[in-house]
């Protein structure tokens, strides 16, 4: 599913990222590579913040839709 | 010997504050990405003979946007002869994942790993020692915040530079990889074995800005290579390359660091990020923030307790009391002296032209340290997260809140800060606007105008008014360009999300000083320049000296106020204002002060009796026409400086032309809206 559908407190595991490769490239230097936990910390209008490798990321909701997680 | 060592991380992993640290320098350190945007140079504080380089932040060496490309090119085209990378200790994987490329280029590297004060504090444990070992570099525990580990570190990047000390091969990406990463190097003539390397990898990686580099019959013998490995790993090398660096990472952090409480627990910044980034929360808390923000600065009933000024107007008084009494001085020495008449007109017209911008430098003050403590304390980041949502209505994204909230500081570090944006879209329409923003060398003319012709309305209101003026026009334009500017739509937002930090008061106040500085600076150059040229040209015409009325400035400004007839201001020192004003906008005042006499004496008393304080303006200026004068040169062509920004970022003087254009016009198609509009109430 997308992870734009994650409820906060829920960890969920990447496995594909549908975006263009220039975004691709900017999303794996963040640690979001497939395979690696993502853990919804908070929410709102804008989009979502999420705990990557250790470090807090806040992405919208667009960009959350194109990520798929099991 | 002499070195260059360059700072490089990730954003705000700390590389500024240790830049200051080693340095002694007072650059500006923000808790939020995109503070330093170009590289900074300095020497260290023990031995002149390094130079130390502070890098923009960045995440990778495969560049994202622009301000990442300078660090990119740094440390791979012009080598330094050795790097200092800072790893901030609390999320030390991803941070590691640069540190994984450095050590790929082959430069002689330290590991800096900051923030040790913070990993403590977690319960964590990171063993500099083993990381050491298994990396081939030194890694050197550091808090760059209190300058603890400094000389430690000093030491052994004099070490590695001198040595030339690299890393060894690391055993990273596996045998298929390496040996594609071989055969590429086989087609590749150029550099050192290392420089080689590196680029082989980033080949491999797909990196279009070196493939473009090659020759064509080199760039074709790489690309088989690359398709071959990418029929391998499911059409994605890049991938499994980023892949194979994390997992060398996660094995290296297994060995080395050990976690306090393995898995996430809600940290200090959780729990506030649950407030500050609420879905309902946020906006009405940023609202209050800013209407704190403005008050503390403006208002005459701060806290609405009426009367009491606030910590910015009560400095302003104590500020223009000093200059008045200056002044006097000044005029009872020369004249005790024997000055001829011409020599103190000119002196005290300079003196009533410079204090007028001297009495608010305190309100500018207090604008930027407050401004500052926000910067520093990790709210921005947020802000333009949330702001996101808001942005995309019109065209721009979360991302260009940053640039255009520097604008109320000053637009040139702002229109610097729009490199941030990796939309050349975004950008323009960015930079186009942020000079909307209205920024602090502005500020006293809507002072000047709110105590003289609106002594009676709340003056935070008047301001206040004005910026919001401002922030329309700017919200209104985007929507605008981004209907007339061709690219590609904004459709992303990602940004990391520093850790709340309490600011340091070190920092907070090394920004607010260096900004008063340059406007102190600024006033007495180029606004003491330009009042002694506009005393002489308003005191002399082709027949020597004469009355103001029948100068050169008044033929000049004569000449060109037919334009403004329709803005309600076609009068000769209005219209003098506007092209001092392009010198720099505290001109605009200081002109004033000149050519309508005396400003600064009588603002400090309307200041604090709340009464008109010019009335000469009031003889030129209706209320209409004030609002349309300040419209006017709130959103026409800003001063030169920021021009010359506008030009270096937008990198064409096509584009330079346009953006001032449209400023232009705007300007005064809004100013003549107002001038009739207002003209209906009051
Ligand atoms: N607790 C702590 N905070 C630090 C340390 N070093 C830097 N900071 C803070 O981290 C934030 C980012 O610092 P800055 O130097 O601007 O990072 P840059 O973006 O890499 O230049 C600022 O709020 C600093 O005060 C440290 O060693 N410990
Ligand atoms: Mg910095």
């Amino acid at each position: 599913m997308a992870l734009a559908m994650v409820a906060i407190g829920e960890t969920r595991t990447i496995k594909e990222l549908r975006v263009k490769e220039e975004m691709k490239r900017h999303l794996q230097d963040l640690g979001f590579t497939v395979g690696e936990k993502v853990h919804v910390v908070g929410e709102n209008a804008s989009g979502l913040i999420l705990l990557v490798k250790g470090a807090r990321i806040a992405l919208n909701r667009g960009l959350a839709t194109k990520i798929s997680v099991a | 010997m002499s070195y260059t060592i360059a700072l490089a991380g990730n954003p705000n992993c700390g590389k500024t504050t240790l830049f200051n640290g080693l340095t002694g320098s007072k650059q500006h350190v923000g808790n939020w990405p995109g503070v330093t945007v170009d590289k900074k140079e300095g020497s260290y504080k023990k031995d002149k003979e390094i130079n130390i380089l502070d890098l923009p932040g960045t995440y990778s060496l495969s560049p994202y946007s622009a301000e990442e490309i300078v660090a990119r090119d740094h440390i791979v085209k012009e080598k330094p002869d050795a790097v200092i990378n800072i790893v901030d200790g609390t999320s030390i994987e991803r941070n590691l994942y640069l540190t994984m490329q450095v050590l790929e280029t082959g430069v002689p590297t330290v590991i800096a790993m900051n923030m040790m004060d913070e990993v403590e504090k977690r319960g964590d444990f990171i063993n500099c020692q083993k990381l050491s070992e298994i990396l081939g570099v030194p890694v050197v525990p550091i808090v760059a915040r209190t300058g603890k580990g400094l000389d430690a570190l000093m030491e052994a990047v004099r070490q590695a530079a001198s040595e030339e000390k690299r890393s060894g091969q690391l055993k990273v990406f596996g045998e298929e990889i390496e040996g594609a990463v071989e055969e590429i190097r086989k087609y590749l003539t150029e550099g050192t074995p290392e420089d080689q390397q590196w680029t082989a990898i980033k080949l491999l990686e797909g990196d279009e800005i070196i493939l473009d580099s090659l020759r064509p019959e080199q760039a074709d013998a790489v690309q088989d290579i690359v398709r071959k490995m990418d029929s391998r790993y499911n059409g994605d090398t890049e991938a499994a390359i980023a892949d194979k660096r994390y997992q060398y990472i996660g094995h290296v952090v297994k060995k080395a660091v050990r976690r306090f409480q393995a898995g996430h627990t809600e940290t200090k910044s959780d729990r506030l990020d649950k407030i500050l980034t609420n879905r309902v929360l946020a906006l009405p808390i940023f609202a209050v923030v800013m209407y704190i923000l403005f008050a503390a600065t403006f208002s005459e009933n701060f806290l609405f307790i009426p009367g009491l000024p606030s910590p910015g107007v009560w400095l302003a008084g104590v500020v223009e009391n000093a200059w008045g009494a200056l002044t006097g001085l000044v005029e009872g020495g020369l004249t005790s002296l024997g000055a001829s008449d011409w020599a103190l007109g000119l002196v005290l017209s300079c003196m009533d032209g410079v204090g007028a911008v001297a009495g608010f430098l305190p309100l500018v003050l207090v604008l930027f340290l407050l401004l500052s403590f926000l910067e520093d304390s990790g709210y921005m980041a947020r802000v333009a997260f949330v702001m996101d949502r808001i942005f995309r209505h019109f065209g721009l994204s979360g991302r260009s809140f940053i640039p255009l909230l520097m604008g109320f500081g000053c637009s040139v570090p702002a229109l610097m800060a729009s490199r941030t944006l990796e939309n050349d879209k975004d950008r323009k329409i960015t930079m186009m606007i942020t000079p909307f923003m209205s920024c602090g060398a502005k500020l006293p003319i809507y002072l000047m105008f709110a105590v003289t012709l609106f002594a009676g309305t709340n003056k935070t209101f008047i301001v206040f008014g004005i910026y919001m003026i401002g922030l329309l026009v700017a919200v209104l334009s985007a929507f605008i360009l981004g209907r007339l500017i061709k690219g590609d739509e904004i459709s992303n937002f990602i940004m990391e999300l520093p850790s709340y930090r309490v600011p340091t008061l070190k920092s907070v106040l090394i920004h607010a000083w260096e900004k008063v500085k340059g406007f102190a600076v600024k006033a007495g150059t180029i606004i003491f320049g330009s009042t002694v040229l506009i005393w002489l040209l308003s005191n002399f015409n082709g027949s020597g000296m004469c009355g103001m009325e029948d100068s050169f400035l008044a033929s000049i400004g004569n000449a060109i106020k037919v334009i403004f007839i329709p803005l309600g201001f076609a009068d000769w020192r209005a219209s003098v204002g506007v092209v001092t004003g392009w010198i720099a906008k505290e001109n605009i005042v200081a002109t004033f002060g000149q050519l309508f006499g005396g400003v600064s004496d009588e603002v400090v008393e309307a200041v604090s009796a709340g009464e008109e304080a010019l009335p000469a303006i009031t003889s030129v200026f209706t209320p209409a026409a004030a609002w349309s004068y300040m419209a006017f040169n709130l959103l026409c062509m800003p001063c030169f400086a920021a021009v010359g920004a506008i030009k270096r970022e937008m990198g064409s003087w096509k584009w330079t032309l346009r953006a001032i254009g449209y400023q232009m016009l705007t300007a005064y198609v809004v100013a003549f809206v107002i001038y009739h509009l207002f003209g209906l109430f009051y």
